[in-house]
């Protein structure tokens, strides 16, 4: 018996030891999961950059960064533990919360939406919304494109029978072989590739941005579950603090070739002209003036999208938006404290 | 043998929402990751109609692309049954085809295409073809020597006949391969509607996914499974007709 009890302790305790440590270890360095919006491309240089150089390490965490893509939705993945932040567009995060969801955002990475629509300056100018009128316009049907296309031409006064919409695809064949006038593209991704291809064959090509006619409807944010914030606001604060690390390191003009060796290692076949260029655009999406402290929360702009979706009754109530807007104070105006 | 596969479906369908319910009850998702019940019939009240319209506007052509398909595959298995080498290389050419993910060729029949109804009508017939091809190959090349042999010996076996002879000796199996098609041609336009197409239901669950809707997208599912259930046990009542009339049983 005495000898059968010695033989059970010394395995228990090997096992103890070594649950011990696993757990001892998670807590040292507990991974952390960042589920992007899309896939690694220049709309989350930021990220790329702060994992490719080590700036979450330093911040002492472990940060696995996830590509996203039209079938993820981060937010149902922080409700379902399988990230700890994410990314999501506003009207997501809109009818997330309307739903129930406990996600809140605590940083906004573009101020400028980059959703803009492509068209050839020959065929028409828009100077004010009414000159929508009559063209055949791309949308995703379903998307936050045709949502915020319906605004403008609700503000124009103009009814569905006033222009024809054009279901968009990946394939941006209608819009090269002109069937369709305007079509949406990212500003600061597709943009630039689309306007080099049209530029090789004489073409020139103009953006219609609703934002400058005062059609503002935010887009990507970073984004965390409610009880993450309350229960590891130091995590959340480091965490944001490497990423806007991140996001400024590599729209810094002085850190240009550091950043572009970031895009090549995720997109080797864009040529390198072009991936400038995205920089640049980016640059101007994410940082409009230097007044705008990178990841600054744009209340007046989440208004606005908020009523923009009740009209276009993509929201079935009101969505109180101080219970979903978290700014984290300190990291967005002072950068990295951290790094 | 309708009212058994519609409460199948039932059963199936039921058993999935309980185990998503249970999901969400128990770890207190909310609605946004998995719809309340409360939710889902708002939501059912709100798209039955669009839906169920959109749901036989896809019906209507996985149906055609699986009448055109399956007589494809009668006309190729029937001339590929032969020994000759026209028959060896219609085999070969439809087991190569087989390989092709023809999802993955869908996206260009979209650009040479366009988005219209000939597109969807294609990828349908496309990915019920080749299943059906294979198996009237199979079942075409195979002889039935107990009552070949006696025609063939009295020299009065002609191609005509031995088809005959074939389809009638495995004609539950066909009516099998023909009824399990239907699913195929109705995920194939499903399949083609969500990538590319601008009508049927495949589109509005493009469009409910971006909206992050889960709600409407189980409404789709039960429509779609009610949809195939029906057709289903349609075929196999079909072919059931067809055996007692050839059978006189």
């Amino acid at each position: 018996m005495h000898n059968k009890t010695k033989t059970l302790i010394l395995p228990a305790c090997v096992l103890l030891v070594m649950a011990m440590l696993v757990t001892t270890s998670a807590q040292a360095g507990e991974k952390i999961v960042y589920r992007l919006k899309w896939l690694r491309n220049v709309s989350v240089v930021g990220a790329l950059y702060a994992e490719t150089h080590q700036l979450f390490e330093k911040a002492g965490l472990d940060v696995e960064v996830k590509a996203g893509g039209p079938e993820r939705d981060a937010i149902r993945e922080l409700e379902l533990g399988y990230a700890d932040f994410g990314e999501a567009s506003a009207d997501q995060v809109l009818r997330a919360s309307a739903k129930g969801s406990p996600v809140v955002v605590i940083a906004q990475v573009f101020q400028v939406n980059p959703l803009q629509w492509m068209y050839r300056p020959e065929e028409m100018q828009i100077k004010n919304l009414a000159d929508l009128q009559g063209k055949v316009i791309g949308v995703t049907f379903g998307g936050n494109d045709e949502t915020i296309m319906n605004t403008m031409l609700a503000e124009a006064g103009l009814g569905s029978s006033d222009v024809s919409l054009f279901s968009v695809r990946y394939d941006y064949t209608p819009f090269y072989r002109r069937k369709v006038q305007l079509w949406p593209v990212y500003r600061n991704a597709q943009g630039p590739i689309i306007e080099a291809q049209l530029g090789k064959a004489g073409e020139k090509t103009a953006f219609f941005n609703p934002a400058e006619f005062g059609v503002k409807f935010v887009a990507n944010c970073v984004v965390t579950e409610s009880r993450t914030l309350t229960e590891k606001p130091y995590l959340v604060k480091r965490f944001l603090a490497a990423l806007f690390a991140g996001w400024q390191q590599s729209l810094d003009p002085k850190n240009q070739e550091e950043a572009i060796k970031t895009l090549q290692k995720y997109d080797p076949d864009t040529p390198r002209p072009i991936l400038e260029e995205q920089l640049k655009i980016t640059r101007e999406l994410i940082q409009p003036n230097t007044a705008h402290a990178i990841g600054t929360i744009d209340e007046k702009g989440w208004e606005q999208t908020e009523r923009i979706m009740r009209a276009q009754k993509q929201l079935p109530m009101e969505v109180e938006l101080k219970v979903i807007l978290k700014p984290v104070d300190g990291v967005a105006e002072q950068g990295n404290p951290l790094l | 043998m309708l009212p058994r596969r519609v409460f199948q479906f039932f059963i199936i369908y039921f058993l999935f929402l309980g185990g998503l319910m249970a999901l969400k009850y128990s770890l207190a998702l909310s609605d946004y990751v998995i719809p309340a019940p409360s939710g889902m019939l708002h939501t059912l009240i709100a798209e039955y109609r669009g839906y169920s319209l959109a749901t036989l506007n896809t019906m209507t052509v996985a149906v055609i692309g699986q009448i055109l398909s399956v007589f494809m595959a009668f006309v190729i298995g029937i001339t590929g049954r032969q020994s000759t080498w026209l028959g060896s290389f219609i085999k070969v050419a439809a087991y190569n085809f087989q390989a092709y993910p023809i999802v993955a060729l869908a996206p260009i029949l979209f650009i040479l295409l366009g988005d219209g109804f000939m597109t969807r009508l294609l990828i349908a017939a496309m990915i019920c073809y080749f299943p059906v091809l294979l198996s009237v190959l199979g079942i075409m090349s195979k002889p039935v020597d107990d009552i070949e042999h006696f025609y063939r010996v009295t020299g009065r076996m002609r191609w005509q006949l031995e088809v005959k002879i074939r389809t009638f000796e495995n004609l539950t199996q066909l009516t099998t391969v023909i009824a399990g098609s239907a699913t195929l041609a109705m995920a194939g336009t499903i399949v083609g509607e969500f990538i590319a197409a601008n009508a049927g239901i495949g589109y509005s669950i493009r469009i409910a996914l971006y909206q992050s809707d889960l709600g409407k997208i189980l409404i789709a599912l039960f429509l779609i499974g009610i949809t195939i259930a029906i057709y289903q046990a349609l075929l196999e009542s079909l072919g059931a007709a067809i055996k007692r009339a050839w059978t006189g049983r």
